[in-house]
Formats: C-alpha cells, sequence, structure tokens
C-alpha cells in the first residue's frame, strides 16, 4: 500500500487551464492517475487533456461526486481564495503546488483546513507519487520510470529538486520507493515531517524512511517528540543541509522561504538532536541510500 | 526583507505605537543643525544596522549637547559594528526608564499560526530570557483584532497589515511618568507579499550580511523582476570571499552542494541557485555576473535529476555566457533531468569551441562525488 494516493484517488486540478495547471494534468494521466476534471473560473465548457474544465469546484462535484484531492496550479495572488474555495468544497486532501504565496494567507489557509480536518501539501510542494499507483503533480517528470519503481522506502523532501535526487539513489542502491513526498520549503507547511511519518508508520510497503531536511525552522523537532512518544518505530535517516550557512547572521535567508538562519534551529543541532533518539545521520545526501540498505 | 530601527518605527507610529521624538541623519547632512532642530537636549544616538547586538558594540551613544552629537554621529558613520553597514543614524529623545519589557509577534511554525510573547524582562535577547519569565499566546491570523493591552493590538495590525513575519519591542519602556514607549523596533516583512504593497518599491536595497549589496547582488536581484516573477527564479546571488563560482539548480541541491563544496577544501566565490525551469534569458544573466565576479579559479554547475527543467534551456542560458567569457580554469558539470543528452551536447559543444577545460557528469555520479573531483582539477 501506499499513503495519500491509492486507486481510488480521484483529482481535481484548480488552475488547469494554466501552461503549468496543463502540462501537470497531463503528467498525472501518463503515469495512470485518474485526473477526473479541472476548474478554472469563466473557463467553464472547455477541455483540457480532454477532461471538463468547470467555473467552480461546486460545479465540478455536482457531476464528479468522487473528487477527493485538488492540485493547485494558480498564481500566487490568485492562491489564498484557491485554496479556500477547496477547503469549502471539503476535499480531504490539497496538494498546494503554487509557490510565493504569503505567509498570512498560508497561515489563513491552514486553520481553515484544521477545523475541517482537511489535509494540505504544501505550498511550495512538487506534489507526490506512489509508484506503481499514481503521483499527484509532476514528481519524476518525463523520466519517471527510469528514477521511480516500487518498493519500501518512504522518502520525505523539503526540496521538489531533492526529492528525485533522492528518489534515484534509493533506485541506484537496488531499493524501491512506496511514496515520495515533497512537502515543499515554505515557513509554514500543511503535512509536516512527523504528520506524514504517523502514515508511513501505519503503511505495511514501508519498512523505513528517508528524509531530506533543511536549516532553518524547527520541523525537525516534531519527530524527535513523536520517537520519544513511540508513534514512529521503524527505521528513519534523514540529511539535513546548510552546515556552511553557521557564517552567516541570524534572519538572513539561504535556500528555501523557510531556511532562515536561527538559533537552536541549524543544521548541526538538528542532528544531534535526531541521533539521541536513534535517527541515523547522513553525512552526504546519497549517504541515505547506504543506510537506507541496512533498514 | 529586515527593516531598519527607524523605518520600524515609522510603521509603529502609524498603527499607534508610541514612539521616542526623534530624526534620522543621513552621510552628509549638519548634524548639529538636525539635533537642534529635534528641539530635545538629552538624547539617544544611534546606528542604523540591520543585525548585530548594537548596545554592547557601542553602536549606541548618549549625548546632551550639539557637539557631542556630531562627534557621535560622526564616530557611528566610521565604523562597522562587526562588520554591519551603518546606513543612517537616529538621534532620539532619551527617555527616563523605569521599566524595560519584550512585546513581539511573529509565527510559531509548529502550531502554524502567528504567536504573541510578552516578557516583563525585556531589554535582551528573549532566547537569553528564562523559560518562566515569558508568555507566550497563539493567534488565529483570522481575528482582525486581539485584546487591547500595552500596544498588543496595535502590534497586531501593524504584524496583519503590513504583512510582516517579525515585528518586535524590546524593550518595551515605562518611564516615570507610567507611559509606554517603544523604544527599538525590529520588523520583518514577508517578501512574497511585495506585489500588495507598492510601498516598499521605496525602500533602500539592502542584505542581511552587514554590509551594501555588491553590484553583482544587485544586477541579480533585478532578473527576477517584473510580471513572470513566480515562474522560474534565477534571482539568488550571495557574493562570498572564496574563488569557486558556483551555478546551482534548486533551493536543496544548492544546500546540500554547498556542504560538499566547504569539504572538500575548496571556497565558494558565491551561492547562487536558479530554480524552477527559468528561461534561457534569465539562467544566461545569472551565469554572466556569477562568471563576472574576479580571480576565480574553478566552476562548479550542479544540480539533481531535474523533474520538469528543460536541462537543454537552461544550458543554452549557461553555454551563452561562457561563449562570452571562455574562461580558462577549469568546470565541472553534474546535472540530469528533461532533455539531458541535448543539454550535455550544448556543453560539450561549447567546450570544444571554446577550449574549456570541463568534465561533464550524469546522474551516474552524485553531486557530492562531482565536487571532489574540482577539488584535483583546481
Amino acid at each position: 500500500m501506499s499513503i495519500l494516493i491509492d486507486k481510488n484517488t480521484q483529482v481535481l486540478v484548480q488552475g488547469i487551464t494554466g501552461k503549468e495547471g496543463t502540462k501537470a494534468t497531463k503528467a498525472m494521466l501518463d503515469y495512470h492517475t485518474n485526473v477526473v476534471c479541472g476548474v478554472t473560473p469563466n473557463k467553464g465548457g472547455q477541455e483540457v487533456e480532454g477532461k471538463p474544465v468547470f467555473n467552480s469546484i461546486k460545479e465540478a462535484k455536482e457531476k464528479f461526486s468522487g473528487v477527493n484531492v485538488s492540485a493547485i496550479y494558480v498564481p500566487p495572488f490568485a492562491a489564498k481564495a484557491a485554496i479556500l474555495e477547496a477547503i469549502e468544497n471539503n476535499i480531504p486532501l490539497i496538494n498546494i503546488i503554487v509557490e510565493r504565496i504569503p505567509i498570512a494567507d498560508t497561515a489563513y489557509c491552514l486553520a481553515a483546513a484544521k477545523e475541517k480536518n482537511i489535509k494540505i501539501i504544501g505550498p511550495s510542494s512538487l506534489g507526490l507519487i506512489a509508484p506503481g499507483v499514481g503521483r499527484i503533480g509532476v514528481v519524476g517528470g518525463p523520466l519517471v520510470e527510469e528514477i521511480f519503481i516500487p518498493g519500501p522506502i518512504g522518502i520525505i523532501s523539503r526540496s521538489g529538486g531533492m526529492t528525485n535526487e533522492l528518489s534515484w539513489q534509493i533506485r541506484q542502491a537496488g531499493l524501491g520507493q512506496s511514496t515520495a513526498i515533497h512537502v515543499g520549503g515554505d515557513l509554514l507547511m500543511g503535512m509536516t515531517y512527523a504528520d506524514i511519518l504517523r502514515l508511513f508508520e501505519k503503511d505495511d510497503q514501508t519498512k523505513g524512511v528517508v528524509i531530506f531536511g533543511e536549516h532553518g525552522g524547527s520541523f525537525e523537532f516534531e519527530i524527535v517528540d513523536l520517537i520519544k512518544n513511540k508513534g514512529y518505530t521503524k527505521p528513519l535517516a534523514i540529511y539535513v543541509g546548510g552546515k556552511f550557512t553557521n557564517v552567516f547572521p541570524e534572519g538572513i535567508n539561504i535556500g528555501h522561504a523557510g531556511a532562515i538562519v536561527g538559533r537552536g534551529q541549524s543544521a548541526a543541532e538538528k542532528e544531534s538532536a535526531l541521533s539521541a533518539v536513534g535517527v541515523k545521520i547522513a553525512e552526504r545526501y546519497e549517504d541515505l541510500a547506504n543506510l537506507a540498505k541496512l533498514f | 526583507m529586515n527593516l531598519y530601527e527607524f523605518e520600524g518605527k515609522n510603521l509603529f507610529a502609524k498603527h499607534g505605537i508610541a514612539t521616542p521624538k526623534g530624526v534620522v541623519v543621513w552621510r552628509g547632512d549638519d548634524f548639529k543643525i538636525k539635533y537642534e532642530e529635534l528641539g530635545v537636549k538629552e538624547v539617544v544616538v544611534k546606528a542604523q544596522v540591520l543585525s548585530g547586538k548594537r548596545g554592547k558594540n557601542n553602536g549606541i551613544k548618549f549625548c546632551g549637547e550639539a557637539n557631542e552629537v556630531a562627534a557621535a554621529c560622526e564616530e557611528l558613520f566610521a565604523n562597522n559594528f562587526h562588520g554591519q553597514y551603518v546606513e543612517a543614524v537616529l538621534i532620539e529623545e532619551k527617555l527616563n526608564i523605569t521599566e524595560e519589557h519584550y512585546l513581539s509577534i511573529t509565527y510559531d511554525t509548529n502550531a502554524k499560526q502567528p504567536v504573541l510573547i510578552y516578557s516583563a524582562s525585556g531589554g535582551m535577547d528573549i532566547e537569553d530570557v528564562a523559560e518562566d519569565k515569558i508568555t507566550k499566546k497563539l493567534l488565529d491570523v483570522r481575528n482582525g483584532s486581539i485584546e487591547d493591552r500595552l500596544f498588543a493590538n496595535n502590534l497586531w495590525q501593524c504584524f496583519l497589515q503590513e504583512d510582516a513575519r517579525v515585528v518586535e519591542i524590546n524593550p518595551l519602556v515605562k518611564d516615570k511618568n507610567g507611559q509606554w514607549w517603544a523604544a527599538d523596533a525590529k520588523i520583518a516583512l514577508d517578501e512574497d507579499a511585495f506585489y500588495r504593497h507598492k510601498e516598499w518599491e521605496n525602500l533602500a536595497p539592502r542584505t542581511m550580511l552587514g554590509r551594501l549589496p555588491t553590484e553583482r547582488e544587485a544586477a541579480v536581484k533585478k532578473i527576477d523582476e517584473g510580471e513572470g516573477y513566480y515562474r522560474g527564479t534565477a534571482g539568488k546571488y550571495i557574493e562570498m570571499d572564496g574563488d569557486i563560482a558556483v551555478l546551482f539548480s534548486g533551493g536543496g541541491a544548492s544546500i546540500a552542494n554547498m556542504d560538499a563544496l566547504i569539504k572538500t577544501g575548496l571556497r565558494p566565490a558565491n551561492y547562487t541557485e536558479y530554480s524552477g525551469n527559468p528561461p534561457r534569458e534569465k539562467v544566461y544573466q545569472l551565469a554572466k555576473i556569477v562568471l563576472s565576479k574576479p580571480g576565480l579559479k574553478g566552476l562548479w554547475i550542479a544540480g539533481g535529476v531535474a523533474n520538469f527543467t528543460n536541462i537543454a534551456e537552461t544550458f543554452n542560458g549557461i553555454t551563452d555566457a561562457l561563449d562570452e567569457i571562455k574562461p580558462a580554469f577549469p568546470i565541472v558539470v553534474r546535472r540530469a533531468g528533461p532533455h539531458e543528452e541535448d543539454g550535455m551536447r550544448l556543453m560539450q559543444e561549447c567546450a570544444q569551441r571554446n577550449n574549456l577545460n570541463i568534465k561533464l557528469f550524469g546522474k551516474e555520479t552524485s553531486m557530492s562525488a562531482t565536487a571532489q573531483i574540482l577539488a584535483e582539477m583546481v
């Protein structure tokens, strides 16, 4: 079994008529994912990749009541309204692909989603993939068959490029992936490492998980608590990038939006806290594949 | 983007938070006249820097007459505070302080919502205050107002309306008449909200590095400006003091590669990253600026297995720059992803026609391993 996506997944694409939305729709369909329709205000009645376009999610759901995932491809200034529309229409999993959403807008949407128990992945997420099952977004791109193969390793990454690179290292080590998720690199994110580890814990296919983490933020410390409370008991290995940033002053942003240099949040501090609860630490990102072989 | 104290105080004043009477002076101003116009005898003269501990580093001076003020301003402008460039100096009425408190609002990333932080022990870094002396209250960003105590609601208005990431009053002081003032101001704005804040265009360019942005940094910043700002970015460049130029693809790969480069003993000339499938023209401009730094001894072009970035398109931008500059130093490339064969062929042809000392690698070799190869070539 995979997490977050399965054979019952029915995807709606918000912003389907835009360049990125159209490209993603094709990428998902090419990887056997059931994209059923899309939404772009004032463009109802058109078709994209043979899928109908509606003016609103409400209209779309009258025809496709089984929609259970929305992938959002709209410009950053239209993101808040689009996410809130998906929340109002009770779509249980929302993957926000949009980059550079103002933080206050993200906070607003996360608060609204939490009240309804709606899962959000992102913002600034490329999506997720369960090899052999399907993908939301464009993870793997056109080379998806070269990189992904079903297997026992769960993958979580703050970086879209590194989701793919790490999945490749796992493949090269003779292993396969259960599900690979790009959680996004923003200051605030919907599902965190800990949220996803809870799902991997319950997933029979997943024997262990590897994470690509970054300096800044304190999401890694949630993992420490989760392991202490036995909420996650499988093997785990992590790489935390950004050790070089200790030469920069506090408050400066290096890398993704959430990668802000701050006291108590450096790569080294995260590694020592994780190591203390038995998480394996990778010196270089590709070492994650060697550590995964020992799971 | 972080604001200088005087800019932060302007925003505080706009939202009804009392700030001491003051005047900002710049290089070349007549400091005595500015002081006399202020009409206050006892003043605090404060260097305007973006980070660093001013108090501990002599960045704050107390004065009582014009010659003293002028001398203090001259001295502050002449010095760097732990490498911090002094943009301006703030001359401000000295308060008769009886208490120093702390008040801030920032995002609690684990709770995924803003948090109001208060302590009666202000005047020092909040990280240095004992936990039991700090109160924290999570706020719902959907609430237009909060309980009005000690400027808390004013600060909330400032946080929301100005699209701030951090607003901090430290110290929040009580004077001998019982009146409360923001004696300092620290604000970080959320740059992704720039499209709804035209007024931010008037803020002077700056970096958190404690110096003025270099010419190259300023030029790179312009690459991503304009309508399609969110479609493929190529506007990240921090100038560093090493001699190995880098062109990385992707935020995550860029930080992993910086760590790997430093581990080999090489020293980066810059930190640079492009991502999200930027067009050839943006990559060309970026590469040209990266290669313009004098004294380079090597170039490392590295990225992971791309999901959707077109390797041929982005490499076209890089080869355009290499064709112009024809560097004599060694170059190592590691990249894979859509159109990788075309991209590598473009790079190979460019190397041949310009006689470049270049080594090309695909996904069979890890990024970190190619840093070691560059180290052996340099």
